[in-house]
């Protein structure tokens, strides 16, 4: 077995799993930032018949170098647009787990719930119609949960309440991902739908050159700090794909919901001290949470009376849930999954860094 | 109270609800689409008390004055006509028609079941065009206009748009007569429209793939294009559509025979080219602060109209105005905001370009 960033890999015994390394196994979205790595994965663990499922158009050079690295004859990319019936169920054949990755990316609602859940009705008719399904892994995200409920420095776990009201949170994505979520539900107690949900976190590593959100924004043109003593929910690329891979794999979890998160979460502070001091340094201004969801509010209010003249991007409902702070808590994946993350923080920190020391040097070039 | 209906529940749609639910004395009273998810979750955001996935259905269903066709364009004609019969006014997203006969067939059906019918060329109804507009009225050019240049560009780095284009071989926009470019340019086209006479204007169109397109294997797709135009009055006009020109203009110019005008849509400004003399060197040194003046009046303006909440995003903002002027049109009787003549006009210039660009691809 290869011995490469998920180190060894002691626990890749059959034992445990639903399926064996023969049966045939759907990754969408697979050539993306974490479908890559769940492909990797799934190889890594040893099983030969990965179907990888892009986009028509896609460039699929990172498969095309995993499929070197593994042998071509463990995977096999397939194209096609899962908005046709067609495509699904070409995707779909004699399948026995489906990792369900590809999302609807948009500025817009439409946008995004045709291509998060018209796309996922596609592939889950499909898929039942072949009878071959063990289990539907549907990622999600953690930003469908609301924290009004939740005191700063509570708990964000499992148990959480899902957003009911996401439309105020002005967030296309993650309405899409929430409507995605209740379809897979109802599947499950319409048509018995084997499922299990997983929620990562803030995905961060080599391959995604982006501060996430929930440290500060430059919207304005000057970096507001806003997450300063919070603890960053990060989880890292290859951490999060071997929860996801665990997911799909182990018996006895169906109908659970697992949330993604790295142990050693850093606070906000401490991340964008280390960002400046091993990327490039910029100038930021901390901003409180009070003063922010003051200005939230502000925001909301001026969006509501001007009828939309100004958009409510900046709103309550998404501010608590970005900024207020919360912990969050990884027992159930580890306990339910076996699953821990290999890469510590420290190493993944440093090797998201030098990925970002790198784009930064490209673009000076 | 005007009772509207939509079919298709896509991107579009949303534009059109947003607007229609800020305009008193209306209400969205159903909304259509073939695939039901969508339409039932259009129903549930904008609170919609009916959803239907068969546009018969919903015209059976409920008495609709106004009808918003936010669909692909391969299905407006087709769409069209089943409102028109149903006794609704319709509103059909651009561009109109896949040619100038639907065009044609469907303007008569209006008329015929005396009804109103009207085009999505809400980029006539930007603060800056309607600001033009009322110029033109006053008599500002001094006569009918002896040129035009339309210039209508379109940015590949709009993910939201390009990509799902780009991405996507089958991607509806491919398969119309003409393409990306009949998707977009009837915006830059009818302005020029509006001011041609005659209804057979000749047309000389040039059109091709740029080596941007080309390097990405995208070999089918016509992106840059320049049009002349030439009507029985021998007025004359250039369009120009481009993919590379960065930033992405959006400009209209109008040369009267005494003075001019220049609208740039992407800023929202209005400059009259006025016609004064002045003497020896003084036209080098006072027409610089004249024009600065001006910046500043539309400055003032924008400003003005934003404490107001009234400017919003121009093209939101010109699709309330058209839609809002449709309605009026239609409960009071009142002209309709874009006349037929201007609809057909465009669509036969578009015919034109598509025809020449195609006949002229190896």
């Amino acid at each position: 077995m290869k011995n490469l960033d998920l180190g060894t890999l002691s626990d890749t015994g059959q034992n445990g799993y639903i399926i064996n390394p023969d049966d045939t196994i759907l990754v969408t979205g697979a050539n993306g930032f974490i479908g890559s790595r769940v492909v990797r994965t799934l190889l890594l663990y040893g099983f030969k018949r990965v179907r990888c499922l892009t986009r028509p158009t896609s460039n699929s050079k990172k498969l095309e170098d995993i499929a070197k690295e593994f042998g071509r004859e463990n995977i096999e990319i397939v194209r096609g647009n899962l908005l046709s019936r067609d495509a699904c169920m070409i995707a779909a054949e004699g399948v026995s787990v489906v990792y369900h990755l590809a999302a609807g990316i948009d500025k817009t609602y439409p946008g995004c719930f045709l291509n998060s859940v018209v796309t996922t009705r596609n592939l889950i008719d499909a898929v039942i119609k072949e009878q071959t399904l063990k289990r539907f892994v549907n990622i999600s995200s953690i930003a469908v949960y609301s924290n009004e409920k939740i005191q700063r420095g509570g708990l964000m776990d499992e148990s959480c309440e899902v957003d009911t009201k996401l439309l105020e949170r002005y967030e296309p994505y993650t309405y899409g991902k929430a409507k995605q979520d209740e379809l897979v539900l109802e599947y499950a107690q319409k048509k018995d739908l084997p499922y299990v949900i997983v929620r990562p976190s803030v995905v961060f590593g080599p391959g995604k050159a982006k501060i996430t959100d929930r440290i500060g924004t430059d919207t304005f043109g000057v970096f507001l700090h806003l997450g300063l003593n919070n603890r960053v929910p990060f989880t890292y690329v290859d951490n999060c794909a071997e929860a996801i891979v665990l997911a799909g794999l182990r018996k006895g979890i169906e109908g659970q919901v697992f949330n993604v998160f790295d142990d050693d979460l850093p606070k906000s502070r401490e991340f964008l001290r280390l960002y400046k001091r091993k990327v490039h340094s910029f100038f930021s201004i901390p901003v409180p949470y009070p003063a922010w969801f003051f200005f939230c509010y502000f925001w909301e209010k001026y969006s509501k009376w001007s009828e939309g003249q100004l958009p409510p991007v900046f709103n309550r409902r998404a501010c608590a849930v970005y900024w207020k702070g919360n912990k969050y808590p990884n027992n159930k994946a580890k306990e339910l999954l076996g699953w821990y993350p290999r890469i510590r923080m420290n190493e993944g920190l440093k090797r998201f860094f030098a990925y970002m020391r790198e784009v930064k040097g490209q673009k000076n070039d | 109270m005007i009772k509207v209906g939509i079919i298709g529940c896509g991107k579009m749609a949303d534009n059109h609800a947003v607007p229609i639910q800020r305009i008193p004395g209306t209400e969205i009273v159903g909304v259509c689409d073939r695939e039901a998810l969508m339409a039932r979750d259009m129903s549930e955001r904008f609170q919609i008390k009916n959803y239907f996935t068969d546009a018969k259905d919903m015209l059976e269903a409920i008495k609709l004055d106004v009808v918003h066709i936010t669909t692909p364009p391969q299905s407006h004609f087709e769409l069209g006509k089943i409102c028109l019969e149903a006794g609704c006014n319709v509103y059909i997203e651009k561009p109109f028609t896949l040619n100038t006969a639907e065009a044609v067939e469907l303007i008569r059906l209006a008329n015929q079941n005396k009804l109103k019918i009207t085009a999505g060329h809400n980029a006539q109804f930007t603060h800056a065009m309607v600001r033009m507009r009322e110029l033109v009225k006053k008599g500002y050019l001094g006569g009918k206009p002896v040129h035009m240049e339309s210039i209508y560009c379109y940015d590949f780095g709009d993910v939201s748009y390009a990509k799902a284009l780009l991405c996507d071989k089958e991607h509806w926009v491919r398969k119309l007569p003409g393409s990306l470019l009949q998707n977009i340019i009837s915006h830059g086209i009818s302005k020029i429209a509006e001011f041609l006479s005659g209804d057979n204007p000749t047309v000389i169109a040039h059109g091709f793939t740029t080596p941007f397109l080309k390097s990405i294997g995208q070999n089918d797709i016509i992106d840059e294009v320049r049009v002349i135009i030439l009507d029985e009055d021998s007025t004359t006009a250039y369009f120009t559509f481009s993919s590379q020109i960065s930033p992405s203009p959006h400009q209209f110019r109008l040369y009267g025979p005494k003075q001019s005008l220049i609208v740039d849509d992407d800023h929202q400004i209005l400059i009259k080219i006025d016609n004064k003399e002045y003497k020896s060197y003084l036209r080098y040194f006072l027409p610089p602060f004249e024009y600065a003046k001006q910046y500043v009046e539309n400055f003032g303006g924008n400003f003005m109209k934003f404490i107001r909440k009234d400017f919003h995003l121009p093209n939101d903002a010109a699709l309330k105005t058209l839609i809002e002027s449709f309605y009026n049109s239609i409960v009071n009787n009142a002209p309709l905001p874009l006349s037929y003549r201007e609809i057909l006009l465009t669509s036969k210039i578009m015919d034109a370009i598509f025809i020449q660009i195609n006949e002229a691809q190896p």
